[in-house]
């Protein structure tokens, strides 16, 4: 091959030097861009009137985008529900219910991290709220520590698989698919995970009780205050839950498109946030509403600055892949892949293997929006046979992906949400303990990934029921 | 030199903060459009005359285009305040190791190199953009929808070159960090 045909090749080599100089990743990829299309012009094959494409195609791509609009009004509604204290209540609450049951505080973690699926979705953010939340009174019952972070790192990063995650959204428009369809598909295999985490958790808190001790009543009574069970959950859990059932529900019944139920749910929240959270704990509304305006401002400009960072990416891998292609990239891909003369299913095992090294060192976020467009043409190119149907191939691949990239991050020893657990538990935690206590989840997470693989209907027949 | 950093830094961060405030007009704009959608059949008659009102003079259509309006607003004015605040993502894990020197250099070389070209770029090309749509008196597609597309369109330069004057204000602290004129870590004030 001549250096013009492995110049696409070249531009991979260099974003991966590149980006460990630990520069900000958008514009790395802004920078590599216009680097590889000017040594492109050089090469004669590429002209500078080329790189005007890079404006319409940010405008079309990703401003005068009805369906990306979501996007930022997810991560309002998440925001606000944190920032106001609503999930901290939402998960104070599901550890009381749950004291008596095995293991209920890890309980409680799973499920918080299933319901509060809808509002995570930059791993990094999810991960860490769910560990100040929730390791310390784990630690404080005298959890094994490395069950407690296990717990918390696998339910922290469950909510990009769960609907309306925003990774699907951003996933089902780098595949050109539905995003509607995209969240039926990712119901069941999310609450598989999700119920295997549970089930996992109760049997181990059964075998082995001295993992995880039952709280001593008193001081789950001291984390709630005087408040009353029947109160939390009336005025803790019930609306939260109902909030995020109503954006999901109104999505999947197809009453609303994604964009506008993300819009009922941040608005949802900010009411809720009004006062919901002097109610549960029985404070003076008065004080709340008239700090209210300050949380409003604190909860803009922090999804703003979220929003930012993630379009941020979206504009320079934009650039980047579009002087990808002019350069000949998907032919270079294509010639490589050929090269391996590997047939479907040792195909996808490769795509899945770079997806999960990816993952050690990347979030989501620049694995979606880089490598995913790359993989459209080798994907469309896949026969499955009567295994997967030609027109299901990229939801089963999105979902099969989907749940690769969170095994990633929970893999020790270079899984990144384990890092975050690090960061935010108190600092007594060994990461020793963090890493032993993720391998269990990890193996979970590869039976769901080999269950989805072997049986797609786990993903596609709750679309196929109600869409057809 | 860190005085213009500073002044730099700050008028960055005021466009920023002020475009947050688009979040929230986005929600209450998506939210009035379904809400009035939804009501124009309602039973209760003041609500069911004010929903044919809003969508008789506003219509689904100018709504829906308002609410990509703002997104955009609010992602391209935020992409140089997010830089000034370190939100943007790094892969940090060899820059753990870096000394603070290391990573002033990797700063200066990555905004001289990367980013202030590509911006460039992008705001020399998005003037182009919004002067054709200027010059076609380019209005929505779609009948009902909003017109003088080239003022959104304008945005699109306007957050670049925010994002290019925040690469200059790091750009200077950076240096002023190395000639030791400043003691602040300049590189390293994310967060």
């Amino acid at each position: 091959m001549s250096l013009a045909e492995t110049l696409p090749l070249w531009m991979f080599a260099a974003l991966a030097v590149f980006l460990f100089s630990g520069f900000p990743v958008a514009f790395v990829l802004g920078g590599l861009a216009l680097a590889f299309g000017t040594i492109g012009i050089a090469a004669g094959e590429f002209t500078f009137v080329q790189f005007y494409n890079i404006v319409p195609r940010i405008w079309g791509g990703i401003a005068e985008n009805l369906i990306l609009v979501a996007i930022p009004m997810f991560i309002f509604m998440g925001t606000m529900l944190e920032r106001s204290g609503i999930a901290g209540a939402l998960l104070r609450c599901l550890e009381r219910l749950l004291a008596s049951v095995p293991g209920g505080l890890a309980l409680a973690v799973t499920f918080m991290g299933t319901i509060m699926a809808a509002t995570t979705g930059i791993i990094g953010a999810s991960v860490v709220m769910i560990t100040l939340l929730a390791l310390p009174p784990m630690l404080r019952a005298r959890y094994d520590p490395g069950f407690a972070a296990g717990t918390v790192a696998a339910s922290g990063t469950l909510g990009i698989l769960i609907p309306p995650s925003i990774m699907l959204v951003v996933m089902a428009e780098m595949l050109n698919r539905s995003v509607g369809t995209l969240f039926f598909a990712a119901l069941m295999p999310g609450l598989m995970l999700a119920a295997f985490y549970a089930i996992f958790v109760m049997l181990r808190a059964t075998l082995r009780p001295e993992l995880a001790p039952k709280p001593d009543p008193a001081l789950i009574d001291a984390e709630t205050g005087s408040v009353s069970l029947v109160w939390l959950v009336a005025a803790g859990l019930v609306p939260t839950a109902a909030l995020i059932a109503l954006v999901l529900g109104s999505i999947l019944a197809g009453w609303a498109s994604p964009t506008e139920a993300a819009g009922v749910g941040a608005f949802g929240a900010t009411i809720l946030a009004l006062f919901l959270p002097p109610l549960i704990d029985r404070r003076p509304i008065g004080q709340w509403l008239g700090q209210f305006p300050v949380l409003l401002r604190d909860v803009a400009e922090r999804s703003a600055l979220t929003g930012g960072m993630l379009f941020g990416i979206f504009v320079g891998a934009t650039a980047f892949s579009l002087v990808f292609r002019s350069l000949g990239g998907d032919d270079a891909v294509d010639q490589l892949i050929e090269g391996t003369g590997l047939g479907p299913w040792g195909l996808l095992a490769l795509l899945m293997l770079v997806v999960f090294l990816l993952g050690f060192f990347f979030d989501w976020i620049e694995i979606t929006l880089i490598v995913l467009p790359i993989f459209v043409p080798i994907l469309e190119g896949l026969d499955f046979g009567d295994h997967v149907a030609r027109t299901d191939l990229l939801y089963w691949f999105a979902i099969l992906m989907a749940i690769n990239l969170q095994t990633s991050f929970l893999t020790p020893p270079f899984g990144f949400a384990l890092f975050y657990v690090k960061g935010a538990a108190p600092p007594e935690l060994p990461m020793q303990a963090i890493w032993r206590g993720s391998v269990p989840f990890v193996f979970l997470q590869l039976a769901a990934l080999g269950l989805v693989a072997a049986f797609p209907d786990i993903a596609l027949w709750l679309p196929k029921a109600y869409l057809s | 030199m860190t005085r213009v950093a500073t002044v730099l830094e700050r008028i960055v961060c005021a466009c920023g903060r002020l475009a947050a405030w688009a979040g929230v007009a986005l929600v209450l704009v998506t939210m009035a459009d379904v809400v009035t959608r939804e009501f124009t059949q309602s039973s209760w008659g003041t609500l069911r005359s004010f929903s044919e009102w809003q969508q008789n003079a506003f219509g689904s259509t100018k709504l829906q285009e308002l609410e990509w309006h703002l997104h955009t607003i609010l992602f391209l004015l935020c992409l140089g305040w997010a830089y000034v605040k370190g939100a943007h993502v790094r892969i940090d894990v060899l820059r753990e190791q870096f000394s603070e020197r290391a990573r002033s250099w990797i700063e200066i070389s990555g905004i001289l190199l990367f980013l202030l070209p590509f911006t460039g770029l992008v705001v020399w090309f998005g003037l182009d953009f919004t002067a054709s749509s200027l010059a076609q008196h380019e209005s929505s597609a779609s009948a009902g929808g909003l017109g003088h597309r080239w003022i959104i369109k304008a945005i699109l330069p306007a957050g670049l070159f925010l994002l290019m004057l925040a690469g200059i204000a790091r750009l200077l602290s950076c240096i002023a960090q190395l000639t030791g004129s400043n003691m602040g870590r300049a590189a390293d004030r994310d967060r």
